[in-house]
């Protein structure tokens, strides 16, 4: 995302310009991920901001050419006119102890599934924890706040857990380390446990 | 009760968990869930180096194993 006044309008020109992002986090990769299409490696200039209102900031005030962010950072920019170069999804993932029993493991499941099923049946219900999450919701009235008529709905894409493929686990895995991200000495093998229980993935009550 | 307690980062990522827990649905399933805050990163030193970061960011309480779940 880049500020509304830039001379920016695609993500080709952002070669040596400063992108925040937060490193090792969803908008570190996805910067990656997307970027790579438009330009060299040599020529991309991730800088370490932090917080997603961090990011946003550093966009805002031009202390970079543009920032990585999610939602409600992405509805709060365009709001302000801010142009939008690209945009990606990626997987989130449900990182458990190792003591954690299956049963409650698959107890946790089935709940977030069924909210995961309200979630998607009426989005726009369910924004207020995004305008008034505590975190933020006083930074977002510092721009002009955000009301749910701001979201673009499609964008928030939410879906039950399941077990990671072994065929994205190997491509995730040679990806960071062609990026540097992770030792090729590492064995994906000895870092995922991939397990999940066949009754998580149940609809509750079956 | 089966006593849970996990991290919360950004709210877009655990949204649902958020529903489930309002709307009693992990209650239902006899789970007590209790969610930790991540600790906000706030003013960071500015890098181009991801080695100079810390991959654990704000999951500390994963790490330090007060919570047992978390979303990322």
């Amino acid at each position: 995302m880049v500020r509304p006044d830039s001379p920016h309008s695609y993500p080709g020109t952002l070669g040596n310009r400063p992108i925040a992002v937060q490193f090792h986090a969803g908008s570190h990769y996805v910067a990656l991920r997307l970027l790579e299409g438009y330009l060299p490696k040599e020529k991309l200039k991730l800088v370490h901001y932090g917080s997603p209102q961090q990011r946003f900031e550093a966009m805002w005030h031009g202390a970079v050419d543009a920032c990585l962010v999610m939602e409600p950072w992405i509805a709060l920019g365009e709001k302000l006119g801010c142009k939008v170069l690209c945009e990606g999804h990626y997987l989130g993932a449900e990182n458990a102890s190792d003591d954690m029993d299956e049963a409650t493991f698959a107890a946790i499941n089935r709940a977030v599934g069924q909210a995961v099923d309200m979630l998607n049946a009426d989005k726009r219900r369910y924004l207020h924890y995004l305008i008034d999450d505590p975190r933020h919701a006083a930074a977002l009235a510092q721009y002009g706040g955000l009301t749910p008529d701001d979201f673009h709905l499609p964008r928030l894409r939410y879906v039950k857990a399941t077990p990671y493929t072994d065929e994205i686990v190997e491509d995730t895995y040679h990806w960071m380390v062609r990026w540097g991200l992770i030792s090729g000495a590492a064995c994906a093998t000895n870092l995922v446990d991939n397990r999940l229980p066949d009754v998580a993935v149940a609809p509750a009550g079956d | 009760m089966k006593k849970v307690v996990s991290e919360i980062s950004g709210t877009v990522f655990s949204l649902p968990w958020l529903i489930a827990k309002d709307h009693g649905l992990f209650e239902a399933e006899g789970i007590e869930m209790e969610f930790v805050r991540a600790r906000p990163s706030g003013v960071v030193p500015h890098t181009e180096n991801p080695e100079e970061v810390n991959p654990v960011l704000g999951h500390v309480a994963f790490e330090e194993v007060r919570v047992s779940i978390y979303r990322a």
